[in-house]
């Protein structure tokens, strides 16, 4: 980026080149230097304590500290034995693989249909884009909190029991199949979907439905920007030829927004994984463990119980969420990288 | 396509959406503005004539006026060291060719991938080695925290800015002899502010927001908002008035940022979408 142009110069001018080329050798490090600083500092050398703590044994009490390696025990991957061998690693696994499913899931199909509705609005289209983006700027521990009150499982006080009341609905308890329900306390107990290897807790659901109220608007956001480039002629002449509403978005919008829906899957799924903040604030990760997901799991194994020595379990557990990740998301990234090349 | 819609429903359906994504926070917002006892009866049945913003102070002395200056040091420390660094790195990885430059590209983006939890548990034993875990380095420490894992949206988003300058502009800079930091400083800054006010956004919001690092490395007494909102949250207690009033007041500043600058906000994320 920093070759000039070519052409025929002065020598003064060259030389004055030759020299700043010389410095253009430092000049860049200059530029990065400050920020790579304080990411080796702040997130590569945690990363590798993380990676390296994952095999020894340790309390947060007793820290990994380089001064006194001696008060460390070396395991070897025996906490990733322990860790894929215990009961809690599954259930929080099963929840988060929920949240990794659901979220996405959730989020493309409220986004998409959406977006594609206020594209088509002729008018007030940025009034109902706002309206769905402005969750987007809510934390989510409050987002959480403020879905408690919606959940409120007092029908006089909770909207969502109080329209369930009208119908009778408010404390309903039924079984469909494997689906079992039990309305009215939405953060404690709502029912368990009961699939032959697992039973999948719905209060997971009902956390992750103010997860995605507050992230619709990102894939909003998303996919009217690739609805930007869907081509007028194209729509144009599928409509000469006589093209349904359903043909039309199935065969000319659907493919321009292929881009835009793998953008929202792997940016959800990335969040889904990370979700702790709004588990937090909403049920803790109970009841019992019902809620609790690989980020809580982690959290509490080693801040909660102080004394105990599983600093190594919970990096391990740090570990196998970031290979995850990292698979995952792959490629997806060196897509992005050559993108910006 | 647009003249066969049916239109009605298309507005109608819009219009029902739009009231169910309002209504979470139009419930916060009647349940923080009216008395427990009022609220108590659902607000739809309560005497609006009772409307009154006693909550909010109550909440303010209550301890949320502790948690929201954390807040406020912590987010405006954090985003003012995120894109000081991140522009300027970002101006580099744009526009000059270096050494390494793909590895290290590499490794900021990353940030955007790996969760979070990665660099969490450490944190606390390095906090305390470095003296970032007592009074006042713990907002600069958090910040740091903050800063590193922003680096690879600061990245993501600000390169394509500083890559959309013409390269004859920057070229007639150097050619007037000004140093690449002259022209980076008087040139390329100016022209990229609408793309650093976008990440700007972006990047409080993220901070303003977070819960987890701040539980995590700060004390009691420098946590942010959103711990204070968690901890106002306890179950048993009847004090729905106290916590809508302190979920409000968490959600106040990104929404007023964001009705102000509402068209960088957009145009950010537009950036970051379209790129993927």
């Amino acid at each position: 980026m920093t070759s000039t142009v070519e052409s025929s110069r002065s020598g003064d001018r060259r030389a004055a080149r030759a020299h700043r080329s010389h410095r253009a050798a430092v000049t860049p490090y200059l530029f990065i230097g400050p920020l790579v600083l304080v990411f080796a500092v702040f997130y590569l050398w945690p990363a590798i304590a993380t990676i390296a703590s994952s095999f020894f044994r340790w309390g947060i009490l007793n820290p990994w500290q380089t001064q006194s390696p001696a008060d460390w025990q070396f395991v070897g991957i025996s906490n990733y034995g322990d860790t894929l061998a215990s009961g809690d690693f599954w259930n929080a696994t099963l929840n988060s693989a929920i949240w990794l499913v659901v979220f996405p899931v959730l989020v493309l199909a409220s986004s998409l249909p959406l977006a594609i509705l206020i594209w088509s609005t002729p008018r007030g289209a940025s009034f109902f884009r706002s309206v769905f983006i402005v969750p987007m700027t809510i934390s989510l521990a409050a987002a959480g909190v403020i879905w408690t009150f919606i959940y409120n499982p007092d029908p006089n006080k909770g909207l969502l029991n109080a329209a369930l009341h009208l119908f009778g609905l408010d404390n309903a308890s039924f079984t469909l199949g494997p689906l079992e329900i039990h309305a009215g306390h939405w953060l404690s107990n709502p029912g368990v979907l009961h699939l032959g290897f697992a039973d999948i807790r719905l209060v997971n659901l009902f956390i992750i439905i103010p997860a995605v109220w507050a992230f619709a608007g990102f894939g909003v956001i998303t996919f009217s920007a690739g609805l930007t480039s869907v081509p007028d002629e194209l729509l144009d002449a599928a409509r000469v030829d006589g093209a349904g509403r359903i043909q039309l978005i199935r065969h000319v919008v659907m493919p321009s927004l292929r881009p835009s829906v793998i953008v929202v899957t792997v940016i959800s799924v990335i969040f889904a994984l990370r979700t702790f903040d709004i588990v937090f604030v909403t049920t803790g990760g109970g009841p019992a463990q019902d809620s609790e997901v690989l980020a809580m799991l982690l959290w509490n194994q080693v801040f909660q119980f102080l004394n105990s020595p599983q600093g190594g379990l919970s990096a391990a557990i740090a570990v196998l969420m970031s290979v995850f990740m990292i698979v995952i998301a792959m490629p997806y990234l060196r897509a992005t990288l050559k993108g910006n090349k | 396509m647009k003249s066969r819609w049916p239109i009605i429903s298309l507005y109608g359906v819009l219009t029902v959406a739009s009231i169910i994504w309002l209504v979470p926070v139009a419930t916060a917002t009647m349940i923080s503005i009216l008395p427990l006892d009022e609220s108590s009866k659902g607000w739809w049945n309560a005497d609006f004539s009772t409307v009154t913003l006693a909550n909010f102070g109550r909440a303010w002395q209550y301890g949320l006026s502790q948690y929201t200056l954390n807040s406020v040091i912590i987010s405006l420390v954090a985003v003012a060291l995120t894109v000081t660094l991140g522009t300027v790195a970002a101006y580099a990885f744009a526009r000059m060719s270096f050494r390494l430059k793909g590895t290290f590209y590499f490794l900021l983006i990353t940030t955007m991938i790996v969760p979070v939890q990665i660099i969490l548990i450490p944190l606390v034993p390095m906090f305390r080695t470095l003296g970032f875990n007592q009074g006042w380095a713990q907002y600069l420490g958090i910040a740091f925290v903050h800063t590193a894992f922003g680096a690879g949206w600061a990245l993501f988003m600000m390169i394509g800015f500083f890559s959309q300058i013409p390269d004859e502009v920057l070229e007639s800079a150097r050619i007037d002899g000004a140093g690449e930091f002259k022209a980076f400083q008087k040139i390329a800054l100016p022209l990229a502010i609408p793309g650093i006010v976008s990440f700007l956004i972006i990047d409080f919001v993220f901070v303003w927001n977070d819960l987890l690092i701040g539980l995590t490395v700060l004390d009691s007494d420098h946590r942010p908002l959103t711990v204070g909102l968690a901890i106002l949250q306890a179950p048993h207690l009847n004090q729905d008035d106290l916590i809508s009033a302190g979920s409000i007041l968490a959600i106040l500043p990104p929404l007023v940022l964001f009705a102000i600058l509402n068209r960088y906000y957009v145009r950010g994320l537009f950036v970051g979408s379209v790129k993927g």
